[in-house]
């Protein structure tokens, strides 16, 4: 599932000292965390424990007030968002949102045009369009919806949307995906294929997913980071993470008993 | 210092005197894109409505009591307007229709009142008993212009104290806060949303009739309106009671120093001075916190 | 790349090779009709079909922002406005060549567009259109106090236009309406070319979804300032046009009513599909100066209702009416 990596390397994402307060409310807590080249890491922990908003720190869509991100070597927490997605730090939408109004492939077009064409080029280059063209195709190839190519992005399932949105990601040629509660609304069948689709993912690509779907968590991640309260309570293989008394009362307010995470939790 | 002060009072009353107006008008405006993100481009009608009222009810003048049962009349008929176009509005999304539906209705609204009340200008004068002058550091004054300074105080005042201190203006807040939170209380948010349209829409029209002795009523007045409110909103930020009132002070002053001072390019002045607040901060100097 | 992926490449691609045929013989038949009409109409008709055209193109100019780029705008006036100023000023002291005001006119519609737009594309939503708002009243008020424009009386004495350099001046309607035709015909060209370039993708990625462009790496504020210098630069060849046809521009040109006329002409013609708006600029302005007669006088009230009704009997306009059956692939808006 990932790469074994050399212990001692850089991580790839690291967080320092990050906190986020909104006036009096405090929403991420001094979290430090590190996220390995190839890992698989999820990011869980009961409602209101602040992953939205780390995911947006990171994600750089909200500066946080205090502490660092540090991505590939560098410390990005002075760029925007789009800077950071340009650098190969590329997150999902909870709410996917899609270019509702264009086809499937256009949809892929545009994040291929964005990373490696011209977007801003005011006229319409064959040889570039086909380039584009295949190139978007072939992402679209990778997740599985390429016999619904010509449709309205609008006319299809949550699922696929999903898949769409990853076919998206992958043209953006990232470093490190950030999964925004991917499997939020999937059916069984759906999260199903979504896990597949995650698990064959390049090692290459690193892989943060926030989740509130434990059997995928526990399924595709090979470490994983319990929040609660702003505050990282948790970290550590998935195994042990499980089995830690202090993350089960997290999740059950005191109530003793692992029955949480032996319980599938699907939605219908 | 002091003679600079006595030589401009004039000019400086008569920009607090629109200011008091133009915030008026704008509030509701403000309000409502704020809360809603209802584009209402027919808010400059609604004003020319009051501002008819006046032409109306008082002829060329009137007393006072037939002032005041003008605004009453005017602040009901700008009620009836704000609810049919909260009602036409929530039944259509996206800012490009609502734009072309508040435009009709302004269209439609402004042909009305030409039908029945004609193309000229017409005057309206200050009711009797406050149309004369008053002395102001010596120098005379129109006592109606303060009167408008006075009201427009009194309506400052009295939207702080709804908003901050009663149940209404409570709910009207978490309204634009969290709606959904709202809901789940059991509080019909459309019931709030509307009301809030509807009243600013009465203050729009008081606001026209208030304005009417100085600025006269003429076909053509809501478009100036319409104008002058929307760059109150866009300097003073969307949906906040201070930004409105701050955004109607400048736009005030500067309107009035411009034509006063340079009236060739006062319009550029006023523009310009648009164009300065937005490069520096897009969404207005004071808009409101969580609004949409 | 797998063999599946090169098959549906290849159907698709022979699927639209085999629908170009179609529509490239509907644009050629359209395009002939229009220039056959010198030939049939008289001089008022030929004269309210090149207003037609030249409106269109400033509607067309709207669209590109408005249907296709997602950014309401009731200022393209002000473009209109300074391309028209323009060659009527190079019209009355420098030369009746036609192209070269068309030229002047829509480089210094360019020009004010970036240097407004600069300014005016860092904000959006409601915000956006009320800037746009004040851009075309500032624009309306300035030629309405500049003396050397003529002030609120408008600029008359434009010199009729030649179109070969030391030609013969146009004087008959029909040949100045072939020139309006031209020019049309060009900004409608480019406007659907950078529609359907890399740029116009990027602009439908502004229209549905700013946030998630953003997050693909694509900062949006350089896509939205391109796509309103070409609107402009569009706006302004409509100008041109219009002033070679009318020979007389006024400030009540680029009175508010106009932009919210252009507005409502996108609507009507269906937003976005930069054909559709031109539909609705002729029923624009046959309703306004045509069926105005018939209504007693009351234009604008039956514009309004027009208005009114548009929006709620026709959620996608004219073009929308009759979807594409390619784009119907099952799915609700």
């Amino acid at each position: 599932m990932s790469e074994t990596v050399p212990a001692g390397a850089e991580p790839l994402l690291r967080l320092e000292g990050l906190t986020l307060r909104y006036g009096s409310l405090t929403a991420v807590d001094d979290v430090h965390l590190s996220v390995q080249t190839g890992s698989r890491h999820a990011l869980i922990g009961p409602n209101g424990a602040g992953k939205s908003s780390l995911f947006a720190v990171v994600a750089g869509s909200t500066r946080a007030t205090s502490g660092r991100v540090h991505f590939d070597g560098r410390d990005v927490s002075g760029l925007r968002e789009a800077a950071r997605a340009r650098a190969g730090l590329v997150r999902t939408f909870q709410h996917s949102s899609l270019f509702l109004g264009c086809s499937v492939l256009d949809n892929v077009r545009l994040a291929v045009e964005r990373a490696s064409g011209h977007p801003l080029r005011p006229w319409r280059s064959t040889g570039a369009a086909r380039r584009t063209t295949s190139q978007a195709m072939g992402h679209l190839e990778d997740v599985g919806l390429l016999d619904r190519v010509e449709a309205m992005s609008s006319a299809l399932s949550h699922g696929e949307r999903r898949q769409l949105e990853v076919a998206m990601v992958l043209a953006c040629r990232p470093t490190l995906v950030l999964f925004d509660e991917p499997t939020a609304g999937m059916s069984g069948a759906e999260t199903q294929r979504f896990s597949e689709l995650v698990e064959q993912l390049p090692a290459a690509i690193t892989v943060v997913v926030v989740e509130h779907d434990l059997d995928v968590v526990f399924r595709l991640a090979d470490r994983v980071t319990v929040l609660a309260a702003g505050r990282v309570i948790a970290d550590g293989e998935p195994e042990t993470v499980r089995a830690d008394p202090v993350v089960q009362e997290a999740y059950l307010g005191g109530r003793s008993g692992g029955n949480l995470f032996t319980t599938t939790e699907t939605q219908p | 210092m002091l003679g600079w002060l006595d030589a401009n009072t004039a000019t400086l009353l008569n920009g607090l005197a629109l200011a008091s107006v133009l915030f008026v008008i704008a509030v509701g405006l403000s309000l409502v894109f704020g809360t809603m993100d209802v584009l209402n481009l027919a808010h400059g009608a609604v004003s020319l409505v009051g501002a008819y009222v006046g032409v109306g009810l008082l002829g060329v003048q009137g007393s006072i009591g037939l002032f005041v049962a003008a605004v009453l009349l005017a602040a009901a008929i700008g009620l009836v307007l704000g609810t049919v176009l909260a009602a036409m509005t929530t039944s259509v999304t996206g800012h490009l229709r609502q734009a072309l539906l508040t435009l009709g209705v302004a269209l439609i609204v402004a042909e009305l009142v030409t039908e029945v009340f004609g193309n000229d200008v017409q005057r309206v004068r200050a009711p009797i008993g406050l149309d004369g002058s008053v002395s102001v550091l010596g120098n005379p004054y129109p006592v109606y212009r303060l009167v408008m300074v006075a009201v427009g105080i009194v309506v400052a005042v009295g939207l702080y104290v709804v908003l901050e201190r009663t149940r209404l203006g409570a709910t009207v807040r978490a309204t634009v806060a969290d709606r959904d939170m709202v809901e789940a209380v059991g509080i019909r948010t459309t019931f709030v949303l509307g009301g809030v349209f509807a009243g600013g829409a009465a203050l729009a029209a008081v606001g026209g009739l208030l304005a009417a002795p100085v600025l006269g009523a003429q076909p053509g007045l809501e478009d100036t309106i319409l104008l002058l409110a929307l760059v109150v909103v866009v300097i003073g930020g969307l949906g906040s009671l201070r930004g409105a009132l701050l955004g109607a002070v400048l736009v005030g002053q500067v309107q009035v120093l411009g034509v006063a001072l340079l009236p060739e390019i006062a319009s550029f002045l006023l523009f310009g001075a648009m164009g300065l607040v937005l490069l520096l901060r897009p969404a207005g100097l004071l808009p409101a916190v969580g609004a949409k | 790349m797998s063999a599946d992926v090169d098959s549906v490449v290849a159907t698709s691609q022979s699927r639209r090779g085999r629908r170009p045929a179609p529509r490239v013989v509907l644009v050629a038949g359209v395009v002939l009709v229009l220039a056959a009409l010198p030939l049939l109409l008289a001089a008022y008709p030929i004269g309210l079909a090149g207003r037609i055209l030249a409106f269109g193109l400033l509607v067309v100019s709207v669209d590109l922002l408005t249907g296709v780029t997602g950014l309401p705008t009731l200022g393209q006036v002000a473009y209109f406005g300074t391309g028209a100023y323009t060659a009527g000023l190079v019209g009355i002291h420098l030369t009746s060549n036609a192209p070269v005001q068309l030229l002047l006119g829509t480089a210094a519609a360019m020009v004010v567009a970036l240097v407004t737009g600069a300014v005016a594309v860092r904000t959006s939503g409601i915000v956006f259109l009320m800037v746009t708002l004040a851009i075309g009243e500032l624009a309306h008020q300035a030629v309405d106090s500049i003396p050397a424009v003529g002030g609120s009386n408008g600029l008359a004495g434009i010199p009729p236009i030649t179109v070969l350099p030391g030609g013969e001046p146009l004087l008959l309607t029909g040949f100045v309406y072939w020139w309006v035709l031209v020019v049309f015909l060009l900004g409608a060209g480019v406007a659907f070319a950078v529609a359907a370039s890399p740029l116009g993708r990027s602009m439908r990625g502004v229209r549905d979804g700013e946030a998630r462009l953003r997050a693909l790496g694509q900062e949006t504020y350089p896509t939205k300032l391109a796509a309103y210098v070409v609107a402009g630069a569009i706006a302004g060849a409509a100008g041109t046009a219009w002033v070679a046809l009318a020979r007389f521009v006024s400030p009540g040109d680029l009175a508010f009513d106009v932009s919210a006329f252009a507005l409502l002409a996108v609507v009507l013609g269906g937003a976005g599909t930069l054909w559709g708006p031109v539909l609705g600029a002729a029923v624009v302005i046959g309703a306004r100066d045509e069926l105005a007669t018939y209504v007693g006088g009351r234009g604008s009230l039956l514009l309004g209702v027009i208005f009114v009704l548009a929006v709620y009997l026709l959620p996608r306009g004219i073009a929308g009416v009759r979807r594409p059956a390619r784009l119907r692939a099952g799915g609700s808006r």
